[in-house]
């Protein structure tokens, strides 16, 4: 830490590590901080998550929305260093002086800009809670979204597959690409490739063989439908809705085979 | 809101836009600073999703002085719109900027800090609300 004066008032330097929390929301706290070197998160919390609001760099300053706001109140977000970082810190006599002097037009830019500023921090956090709370019933809606949690093991199985209640005639060949005790991913080439003839919904019976030679035959619903890696593929995402005990258990042991 | 008197001070000359009417383009070069005289605009921002309109300004508020702190980068941050009729007072610059070089480079960096600040968090608030909508 070095100190040195600038007239009445000393500046302190500060060093944060990685990580580090600078200034925790809800404190109280008068401090404004500089960054001289390193990387700051400014978040905020809400309902225990972490809501980021910027991130920002050397030069720039933390802590100064009480100063500029002129009251005694809380921190309205926290800080952490992102990085190894050096801070300057002011207090805030050293400015409030100078501040009351400044030309009124500058005042009333600064307020203006304090103003919108908070607004839109509320709405950012606003807004971010929202995204979170759709991001949450997208999973919950969605069965292959908890089956993907489960692990699933990339695999190489060549299988041939058909709609349910439709005959053979129809069946369509191609590579299972992962699987899991949920569902698996398989990629289809289709015969006319301008004519894809399932859609997300279908079921499927879908018939492979294991690597070690046990047969494998599920129904699953495609849940999911984009263009495989291979050109003129499909990448089905499909969620099991009928494996006999016979074939969950082979593949239970095999997806437990390492 | 009304205008405060300081502003008058401040004013070089008058203009009148139409509802719809662009005052300020995103992305365009330009450092005139503007006042609500009466009406009122809508800031818009341009987002990789499309376009959405973060803030509604009435009258007695300032905009256009974000290029003011940034000297040299005077490109637009965001567009402002006439929502209805709407009288603006241009401001001078080179009075303003006057202004601000009279003051510590303390208070230049929190000033600077905060027009930074406010400038990033309106820009992850408008990516945001476009997703939202």
């Amino acid at each position: 830490m070095k100190n040195y004066k600038t007239d009445t008032f000393s500046i302190n330097r500060l060093k944060f590590k990685k990580d580090e929390t600078i200034i925790k929301e809800g404190d109280y706290g008068v401090s404004i901080y500089k960054i001289i070197k390193g990387k700051v998160r400014i978040f905020t919390e809400s309902e225990g998550l972490e809501i980021p609001l910027v991130t920002i760099g050397p030069g720039e300053v933390i802590g100064e929305i009480i100063f500029l706001s002129g009251g005694s109140e809380r921190r309205s977000a926290s800080a952490r260093a992102l990085e190894d970082s050096e801070l300057e810190v002011w207090h805030p006599d050293m400015l409030s002086k100078e501040y009351d002097q400044m030309p009124p037009i500058l005042k009333h830019l600064a307020d203006q800009a304090l103003n919108r500023f908070i607004r839109m921090n509320k709405l950012l956090v606003q807004l971010t809670a929202k995204k979170r709370q759709r991001q949450e019933k997208l999973k919950q809606g969605d069965p292959w979204a908890a089956h993907r949690r489960y692990y699933r093991k990339e695999v190489k199985l060549e299988f041939v597959c058909y709609p349910v209640g439709v005959g053979g005639g129809f069946s369509l060949k191609g590579e299972i690409k992962d699987i899991s005790h949920g569902g698996a991913g398989l990629e289809i080439l289709p015969r006319k490739v301008s004519k894809f003839p399932y859609k997300k919904g279908d079921e499927l019976i879908v018939n492979t063989l294991l690597p070690n030679d046990k047969a494998l035959d599920f129904k699953a619903k495609i849940v999911s439908v984009r263009k495989g890696r291979t050109p003129g593929s499909f990448f089905l995402g499909m969620s099991f809705t009928d494996l006999t005990d016979h074939a969950l258990k082979n593949l239970g042991f095999f997806l437990m085979a390492a | 809101m009304s205008v405060d008197s300081f502003v008058y001070g401040y004013m070089v000359s008058e203009e009148t836009y139409e509802a719809n009417d662009y005052i300020i383009k995103e992305g365009s070069k330009g450092d005139w600073v503007y006042v609500i005289l009466e009406g009122q605009v809508k800031v818009k921002k341009m987002t990789s999703k499309g376009m959405v309109t973060i803030d509604t300004l009435k009258e007695g508020e300032i905009f256009g002085e974000m290029t003011l702190w940034q000297l040299g980068k005077s490109s637009r941050s965001a567009s402002v719109i006439a929502d209805g009729l709407v009288k603006v007072g241009l401001l001078s610059t080179e009075r303003l900027l006057k202004d601000y070089e009279s003051i510590s480079p303390q208070l230049k960096t929190l000033l600077k800090s905060l027009i930074m600040r406010l400038a990033e968090t309106t820009k992850n608030a408008a990516i945001l609300a476009v997703e939202s909508n």
